[in-house]
């Protein structure tokens, strides 16, 4: 059935060049940049194929991410595809025009190679940068694997232009581990690519064009009259927007699954689940070592699973909930905190995916992977032993902070 | 039953400013100019130039079917106002007409005042307030032996001097003790007076004429003393009056001519009048006339269509002042304000060597009130602003005496500045 | 818009009374040396002051108007009275008419006479050696912007008596319709350019950039557009804030990158949309509702950061200030700042003083303006790569500065030492870009 490429090629990268990859069979017209650690090599690598000739875009070197923000919306303004990455503080700097970027309906996509927020000062892997902007509006897709980010740049053009959703998409992937991690991987011919993105379709709906003259975001809103009514129904828009997504991202990863033969789960990845007891929920690339953890356990009789989040906006309600109907308890495992609920963010969020379940089930926050540490697979069978006990009602008093003893 | 938002009724001087007026602010209102004559606008003054045959008919027009055209101003000829309903806002025609309006302006000029005299009806005369009166004196000049002209005014004034070009027998006959009375004090008018002798024109002034009798293709006039002037043609030319017939019905208030205030409104809600048919406020003491004199119609004219407009720039009427200007047998005549001296006033009277020129200045207090010259030529648009303003002439009061025209150009210039 | 002519202009502080413009009036107009035959007239006035009494070619001539026989026209190509012989009947009605003594009656020809600019080559003006007369030449310039669409809505609700509105309208008729406008926030998208509600303000297209990435965003736009092949120009048309404070990175960097844009900075000195606050370009003294008067304070205690100085360091195609009083200056500057923005970044800077926040009368906006520029309080001048800096309109006899600070509110509190030290800081201004356009000149010549 599926109509697998033979025209793809092998080859051996890290994260970052993969996504580079990614970006150049995704053929942007207007590429931004501005380094920041751990995202540098990856706007080097998009840069040397501009320089090569083997990305013909409009590359723009510009003084500073919030500027790399502004000038990519200009272009999408213009119709123009546009990409860039960023990291951590530059995620923080770039945040004003970030934040406008959904409300305009603007289907951009960007990286986000994750790195923990200061302070204290830090410039290694954490997923704290992009918790920090899951209300910002933009579409968050979190990788696992070098290949997965490869095949998610090319597919975020995808369910970032599609006429249902015309959202900005965020491809995270894990600073360190995914940016600098070397591994095999297929790379798509760029005919197929071709015929898979289809024509591009950037500012149907907005434009800043003297063919077809408007103005682009007058002032809406203020008491009186239909302006906060008016207000009402982009934001509206932009949720639907949001909610189109849920569908269409299924959509794309199948399409992609059909095309090149890699089916990526598309919002929620259900493992080792059948006849599982609990099961441990994690995002991004701990998902490996958290893997191993689980099929070690289950070697050794534990009725363990794993849940993986790869969509975390829009948030999954359905998915994750239909997964968590499975289990008697959750470990979650964040790489980031939620300050106001002494907890992970996932494991914040998941709460409500619960609620939807009907069931009240015991659910452990597990926290680790700060500041670039290992969640090695002996942490993990460590979180498998805990969220077993929870199975029987034991339950941590607060979250379990996993590389806290780590020598 | 037509409709337009402005109806403008008469062609010459004031419906013209105020037609320009309305459509400076005004670019899309419907507006309207009906007018009894036939031909596009022209201004009366300029007839006595067509009875000389300085001016043709055809080439002195004041607009062009073009102009009405690019100001979207649809012009009726041949239509004559019979009556106004001021309350229901509408003007009915003598040809049956009717017309609708928001806003009526009555600019319908004046027509000669025929005297009271006995048998005048009976006999052959002229009179000149038309192109088509202009044309028909201006061939009967050319025939004419013998010339009587009742009236020393502008119009009786150019065409004794005309005739008398002509080579015509001419008497002027004035019930008043001078030529053009109220413009020029009688010194000024025995140069003019002079002037017309010494070209052979017979002047009677202080006469009256009792009776005209008819006197086989021509007439006789019988003067007060009892002589009797025998003419082939005779020009009626005793003054002017408002043509306002149409207000008979009532409604709107009139004196002499039709009452104004300074913005031109009548006394009518929708109607203004400016121009000959206008009766608004004199400048020296306020007492309303009937000024009759060209640049007030335009500045009438211009005034009423800013308001009709609703033009927020409009400024008030400042008031009549008699202005005169008056070419004779090459001679130049001007008069602006009052001529004569009084209580309060200063006068400063100059004639110039062997007679040949005249300069009459009155003031009173530092203020201008009139200057009149005859063969000494003074700005008269200068000194009309220098009388309207009061320009406070105290620092160069001897200079402006001396030398008005040079005084009159630095002043001027200087406020303009 | 109504036409505009060229015109003879009078500078009564030039005139010496020579009489040289009459003598050539009457040899070009009646080959006589008789003066009574001028039809320019230079009157004493008395201390050596003289007067003009000379046709104004008014626009709306009572001479016209008064004139029965149809004589007098307005000459719709020239602007030019025309006086036709053939019709005139000597009534002098038109004298009357006219306040200027521009047409007269002159015995010695025996009808009226008046200028006719000698065909728009007037003989007066040659040989006036002081420069009291002066041809001016710039109506084509006014009847080109007027004959332009005016691409911005009607209706705009600036303040009354505000210049940025004329500024941007008269902008954007010049660089046409094949633009992309952005408005960041501020007085200019406050009155409405970009719209409110879903409504737009402007015939082209136009946005709401934030405070802070107006030239970054532009300069995408730019690219998309130059990798499309389409030659359109992006416009920003920003306060001071958004230029010179927050605004100020993403602008230099554009400079830096020389990306393709005309960026005017409407420069009036602060936040005036939002309530009169200071902003970086707030001069030294300044009331504002953030620099406050009071017993501790007395008005913003640090100068106004020189952006177009700071511009000119930057690697764009062309930077100029300009000034609304001086709109000839403003339109050639203008042309050059498109032409520049084909190739790279065009900056001006145009000084905007603002009745509201200012404190002066709505009527005095242009008046103020005129004053900055005759003080020196600020100077225009035009930087271009190659040919460096130069002053457009020097003023070598500047006005004192108490006369520009009496005319506004926000400066009558200052003291005697603040007034000292902007009358220093004033100086060294001028003196700093002298020695700049003295080098540049001297690069030139050698």
């Amino acid at each position: 059935m599926s109509k697998i490429s033979n025209s793809s090629r092998v080859i051996v990268c890290d994260g970052n060049e993969a996504a580079a990859l990614g970006v150049g069979l995704a053929r942007p017209d207007v590429v931004a940049v501005y380094p920041i650690t751990p995202q540098s090599s990856l706007v080097e690598y998009v840069s040397q194929m501009i320089a090569d000739g083997r990305l013909q875009a409009e590359l723009m070197n510009v003084e500073g991410e919030h500027s790399v923000m502004s000038a990519l919306q200009g272009a999408a303004l213009a119709g123009g595809r546009t990409y860039t990455a960023t990291s951590g503080p530059g995620l923080a700097f770039m945040f004003e025009p970030y934040i406008r970027a959904p409300g305009l309906r603007l289907p951009m996509v960007a990286s986000l190679v994750t790195r923990d927020l200061l302070t204290p000062q830090c410039v290694w892997g954490g997923q704290q940068d992009a918790m920090s902007v899951r209300e910002a509006g933009w579409i968050q897709i979190y990788c696992e694997t070098v290949q997965e980010v490869l095949d998610t740049i090319v597919m975020a053009y995808k369910i970032a232009e599609h006429h249902d959703v015309m959202l900005p998409v965020n491809v995270c992937h894990d600073g360190n581990y995914l940016s600098y991690g070397v591994s095999r991987v297929e790379l798509p011919d760029q005919a197929e690519v071709d015929a898979f993105l289809g024509p591009r379709d950037v500012n149907w709906h907005v434009a800043l064009d003297p063919a077809r003259p408007m103005a682009v975001d007058p002032l809406t809103g203020g008491a009186g009259g239909g302006g906060p009514a008016m207000f009402v129904k982009y934001r509206k828009g932009l949720c639907n927007g949001m909610q189109n997504a849920l569908r269409v991202i299924s959509e794309v990863h199948a399409e992609w699954g059909e095309r090149f033969g890699r089916f990526h789960a598309p919002l929620v990845e259900e493992y080792s689940l059948d006849g599982a007891d609990y099961a441990l929920v994690t995002i991004g690339s701990m998902t490996g070592a958290a893997k191993d953890a689980v099929d070690a356990a289950r070697e050794a009789g534990e009725k363990v699973g794993l849940i993986k989040v790869k969509t975390f906006r829009p948030f999954p309600v359905e998915a994750l909930s239909a997964a968590f109907a499975k289990v008697k308890a959750v470990g979650i495992v964040d790489r980031a905190v939620s300050f106001g609920w002494n907890s992970g963010p996932v494991y914040q969020e998941s709460l409500g995916a619960l609620y939807r379940t009907g069931r009240h089930i015991p659910a452990i926050s597990f926290i680790g992977g700060l500041a670039g540490a290992d969640i090695t697979a002996e942490h993990f069978a460590r979180i498998i032993e805990t969220t077993a006990k929870a199975v029987t009602g034991a339950v941590p008093d607060g979250p379990v902070w996993v590389n806290e003893n780590d020598q | 039953m037509r409709n337009s938002k402005y109806l403008i009724v008469g062609s010459s001087h004031a419906a013209l400013e105020a037609a320009a007026a309305i459509r400076m602010q005004d670019p899309d209102g419907a507006l309207a100019m009906v007018t009894r004559d036939t031909r596009l606008p022209y201004s009366p003054t300029i007839l006595p130039y067509v009875v000389s045959g300085r001016s043709e008919p055809e080439r002195i027009l004041l607009r062009d079917e073009a102009w009405f055209a690019d100001n979207a101003i649809g012009f009726v000829r041949g239509e004559t106002l019979a009556a106004v309903d001021a309350a229901a806002r509408t003007a009915r025609f003598a040809s049956g007409a009717e017309w609708r309006y928001e806003k009526l302006l009555l600019a319908t000029g004046a027509a000669p005042a025929i005297p009271p005299v006995k048998g005048l009806a009976e006999v052959p005369f002229h009179v000149l307030r038309s192109m088509d009166d202009a044309v028909r004196l201006r061939d009967a000049i050319a025939t004419a032996r013998r010339a009587v002209v009742l009236g020393a005014g502008l119009i009786g004034m150019h065409a004794a001097e005309n005739l008398a070009k002509a080579g015509a027998a001419v008497t002027v006959v004035e019930m008043q003790a001078q030529v053009l009375p109220g413009y020029f004090e009688p010194d000024a008018a025995r140069m003019i007076e002079r002037a017309f002798a010494a070209k052979g024109v017979t002047m009677e002034m202080g006469r009256t004429v009792t009776a005209a009798e008819p006197r086989g293709q021509g007439c006789a006039v019988i003067l007060d003393d009892g002589r009797a002037i025998e003419a082939d043609l005779l020009l009626v030319s005793t003054g002017v009056k408002p043509e306002m017939a149409y207000l008979a019905g009532g409604g709107v208030d009139t004196d002499r001519g039709i009452l104004v205030d300074d913005r031109m409104r009548s006394s009518a809600p929708g109607i203004w009048a400016a121009g000959d048919v206008a009766q608004a406020r004199g400048f020296y003491d306020g007492a309303k006339v009937v000024a009759g004199i060209l640049p007030n119609a335009v500045e009438q004219g211009r005034i009423a269509g800013m308001d009709m407009a609703e033009d927020e720039g409009v400024k008030s009427f400042p008031g009549s002042v008699p202005l005169n200007t008056y070419t004779f047998f090459g001679q130049q005549a001007i008069s602006v304000g009052l001529s004569a001296g009084g209580e309060g006033r200063e006068v400063h009277e100059t004639v110039g060597e062997g007679g040949k020129s005249y300069r009459r200045i009155v003031l009173e207090g530092d203020r201008l009130r009139g200057v009149s010259a005859i063969n000494d030529f003074v700005d008269a648009g200068i000194m009309w602003q220098l009388v309207l303003r009061q320009v406070d002439l105290s620092a160069v009061k001897a200079d402006f005496v001396a030398r008005p025209l040079e005084t009159g150009r630095m002043l001027m210039s200087r406020i303009w500045r | 818009m109504g036409k505009s002519f060229n015109t003879i202009q009078f500078h009564a502080d030039r005139c010496d009374g020579c009489g040289d413009c009459m003598t050539a009036c009457a040899q070009a107009k009646a080959g006589t040396d008789d003066l009574a035959q001028s039809r320019i007239r230079i009157v004493p006035a008395g201390g050596g002051v003289y007067e003009l009494a000379l046709c104004r070619q008014c626009g709306d001539p009572k001479c016209v108007m008064n004139c029965p026989s149809g004589a007098l026209t307005k000459n719709a190509a020239t602007g030019v009275i025309d006086w036709d012989w053939g019709k005139c009947v000597n009534c002098l009605l038109c004298t009357v008419g006219c306040a200027y003594a521009g047409i007269v009656f002159e015995a010695e020809v025996g009808h009226v006479t008046k200028c006719d600019t000698c065909d728009g080559d007037p003989a007066c003006v040659k040989v006036c050696p002081h420069g009291a007369l002066e041809y001016k030449t710039v109506a084509g310039i006014f009847n080109e912007y007027g004959d332009k669409e005016d691409l911005f809505a009607p209706g705009l609700s600036a303040c009354q008596g505000c210049n940025s509105e004329l500024l941007i309208r008269h902008t954007l008729r010049k660089v046409g319709p094949e633009t992309v406008v952005a408005a960041p926030p501020g007085c200019i998208p406050g009155m409405g350019t970009v719209g409110y509600n879903g409504k737009t303000g402007c015939k082209v297209p136009i946005f709401h950039p934030l405070l802070t990435n107006t030239a970054s965003m532009l300069a995408g736009l730019k690219k998309q557009y130059n990798r499309m092949g389409r030659d359109v120009t992006m416009l920003a048309l920003a306060g001071d804030g958004g230029t010179a404070d927050v605004g100020f990175q993403s602008l230099s960097g554009a400079a830096e990158r020389n990306d393709q844009m005309l960026f005017v900075c409407v420069d009036n000195e602060g936040y005036m949309n939002t309530g009169m606050q200071a902003s970086g370009a707030t001069s030294f003294g300044s009331w504002t509702s953030t620099t406050p008067v009071g017993s501790a304070m007395k008005g913003k205690s640090t100068e106004a950061k020189n952006l177009p100085v700071v511009m000119m360091m930057h690697n764009c195609s062309y930077v100029a200030t300009a000034s609304t009083a001086f709109l000839e200056d403003y339109y050639a500057k203008l042309e050059k700042a498109i032409e520049a923005s084909k190739h790279g970044m065009a900056y001006l800077h145009v000084y905007a003083p603002c009745p509201t926040g200012w404190r002066f009368s709505s009527a005095m906006t242009t008046q103020v303006c005129r004053m900055q520029v005759l003080s020196n309080f600020v100077t225009l001048w035009e930087f271009e790569p190659g040919r460096g800096l130069r002053f457009t309109h020097p003023v070598d006899r500047p006005r004192t500065i108490e006369e520009y600070l009496k005319l506004i509110g926000k400066y009558k509190h200052l003291e005697p030492e603040q007034v000292a030290h902007i009358r220093k800081s004033v100086h060294d201004k001028v003196a700093f870009l002298k020695r700049f356009a003295a080098a540049d000149a001297a690069a030139a010549a050698g």
